[in-house]
């Protein structure tokens, strides 16, 4: 397929503050830029640079919406313009999360701080599905509780009887949600599988999180029983051009940023270097 | 091996080559000897210090993939594709920057900025007598217009047929042949492949080399088939901005580093290892392919002597 460096112009439309340090932005290009949940593309801001970037919800009415966290050069430059301002947009890039593969399926989501993103895109592609009928459980890590995304989003969901909702956190003080309200424990997010009933077989799960949270993870889903070709994770690298050719995301000789970011776990253990 | 339409070579065919290129081209670029003896591609001013065949300092891929492109400019709030890029006709070019443009026209087929850059570019191949680091690798494809020999022609494209049909006063007898390639001095590693490579990932030799390493990543730059690249913005005084494409370099700090600092390639020896793995496996959907052309660029500019055939070499005795 044709590409080309040249960005489609888009307004941002709408920001809106989640946490501090972590705004929610919404793009509407010139043309439609159809980001499925896990693919990316890419934000330029003329005269600073560009980086890449996953949805955090389906694109309606040509609308990109992304999570993002301020972390650098250009990111920093995007949190200090106002809505309404251009910038330019390039995708959508990569592979997201094979839907078909969960649909019929409980699914379990696992997201370690950022992560939360690209999977809050994919848990709505789920409950989309008016006729989804199977569990969907969300155990969803952060540092602080203070620092979860989408909290109160995702509590109501809890409560609405549409996920199952678990949190884990680093360190807390006091621990979100009404008393019994919602699961929380402090730890790490694997731990968060400890006593959870699971029917493997038929059970996808997706995962989500800093490249420490994959090495023992996702083979630990595998020792529970599910199937390595159901075990899908999505890896973050380095990608400057999102189709195949700049190099940088280069992982086990294989491009990351247009077979991935997502690969099952069978696909991820014959990837030298990827967990 | 490939073969290509050949034909004797017509009398005074380069005299009126040459005039043809000039005449079509912006600008025709060849080997050319600076006032040191280094052997530069360049345009060419004075054709009697052309040296036909010769390898020279950087490769062809400056004009291919230029060390700093703009891809596109912003002004007012409108993205803007830049100029069209000039007509550049090449002569002299040896067998092996013929394979590279081969490798590098794979790398970009789908993308247009490299296309309208590419359709500009004439590419003429010339024998050539292989120098002390050659190790000649015959059996990857070439792309190019036209190859001259002394006394034979091959026509390599369409555009390369079409000028040879404007010159030609005869009709000639035509045969498929192969290109006239070289006997270099050494003969290359034989290739590797994937699964003898990941089964030596943690060999010694990678630490070895990756301690002697420097890190400087000239054997990238003067690779012919290193395209790694980075895209920088350059705001100007008049409020407008261009965005450059310019050459990036897998051996420098940045270029296995996300947002946040985790660094994939953090060691020399990942980084060494990782160079190795494209020049002789290669990326993706060229996975299997080896992309070193064996010119022996990298081996000549590397200031500890660090050479990719002598690794492979190691890599199969440490077996």
């Amino acid at each position: 397929m044709k590409h080309e460096l040249l960005p489609i112009p888009a307004r941002v439309e709408a920001i809106e503050p989640l946490l501090p340090g972590y705004q929610l932005f919404t793009f509407v290009p010139e043309q439609p830029i159809p980001v499925m949940p896990g693919e990316f593309f890419e934000i330029s801001l003329p005269g600073v640079g560009g980086f890449p970037v996953s949805v955090c919800d389906l694109v309606r009415d040509n609308r990109l919406v992304s999570c993002i966290r301020r972390a650098g050069r250009v990111t920093g430059a995007l949190f200090r313009q106002p809505s309404g301002r251009q910038v330019g947009l390039r995708g959508p890039f990569g592979k997201g999360f094979p839907l078909a593969e969960f649909r019929g399926k409980d699914t379990l989501l696992i997201a370690g701080g950022l992560g939360m993103a690209p999977l809050r895109a994919l848990l709505r592609a789920l409950l989309n599905d008016e006729t989804r009928r199977d569990r969907i459980i969300l155990l969803y890590g952060s540092r602080e509780p203070e620092l979860l995304l989408f909290r109160d989003e995702l509590m109501q969901l809890a409560a609405a009887g549409r996920i199952e909702l678990r949190f884990s956190v680093d360190f807390a003080s006091q621990l979100p949600g009404p008393a019994g309200g919602v699961f929380c424990r402090i730890g790490l997010v694997n731990e968060l599988l400890e006593g959870l009933e699971l029917d493997p077989l038929r059970t996808v799960a997706a995962v989500c999180g800093p490249p420490e949270l994959y090495s023992c993870l996702l083979e630990e889903l595998a020792a529970r029983g599910l199937p390595a070709e159901s075990i899908f994770a999505t890896l973050e690298r380095r990608m400057r051009c999102g189709v195949g050719v700049c190099c940088h995301c280069v992982t086990g000789g294989v491009f990351i940023c247009c077979d991935g970011p997502v690969f099952s776990l069978a696909r991820l253990r014959q990837l030298e270097g990827a967990l | 091996m490939q073969v290509f339409p050949s034909y004797p070579c017509p009398q005074e065919f380069s005299t009126g080559l040459n005039r043809q290129l000039q005449q079509k081209s912006d600008a025709v670029w060849g080997p050319v000897a600076d006032a040191t003896g280094s052997c530069r591609l360049q345009a060419i001013q004075d054709s009697s210090l052309v040296m036909s065949g010769s390898l020279c300092r950087l490769p062809l891929k400056k004009l291919l993939l230029p060390n700093r492109e703009q891809v596109w400019s912003w002004r007012a709030g409108l993205y803007a594709s830049p100029p069209l890029p000039v007509r550049i006709a090449v002569i002299g070019l040896p067998l092996c920057e013929l394979q590279a443009a081969w490798y590098l026209d794979r790398v970009f087929a789908e993308e247009v900025e490299y296309q309208l850059r590419r359709s500009r570019l004439f590419l003429v191949g010339t024998a050539c007598q292989p120098g002390d680091s050659c190790r000649c690798r015959p059996q990857l494809p070439v792309a190019g217009d036209l190859f001259l020999d002394e006394d034979r022609l091959w026509l390599l494209s369409e555009a390369g047929s079409e000028l040879f049909d404007e010159l030609r006063s005869g009709p000639g007898k035509q045969e498929r042949l192969p290109l006239p390639w070289p006997e270099p001095p050494e003969k290359p590693e034989p290739e590797l492949d994937r699964d003898f490579f990941l089964a030596r990932r943690q060999a010694g030799v990678w630490q070895r080399e990756g301690q002697k390493c420097l890190s400087c990543g000239a054997c990238s730059a003067v690779c012919p088939t290193c395209y790694c690249f980075d895209l920088l913005d350059e705001a100007g005084l008049d409020g407008g901005v261009e965005r450059y494409r310019v050459w990036d370099n897998c051996f420098f700090a940045e270029h296995g580093k996300v947002a946040g600092g985790h660094d994939f390639r953090p060691g020399r020896a990942e980084r060494l290892r990782f160079r190795f793995e494209h020049k002789k496996l290669g990326f993706g959907d060229l996975q299997g392919m080896a992309s070193c052309v064996g010119c022996g660029r990298c081996r000549d500019v590397c200031p500890v002597a660090i050479d990719l055939d002598s690794i492979a070499a190691e890599l199969r005795v440490e077996s």
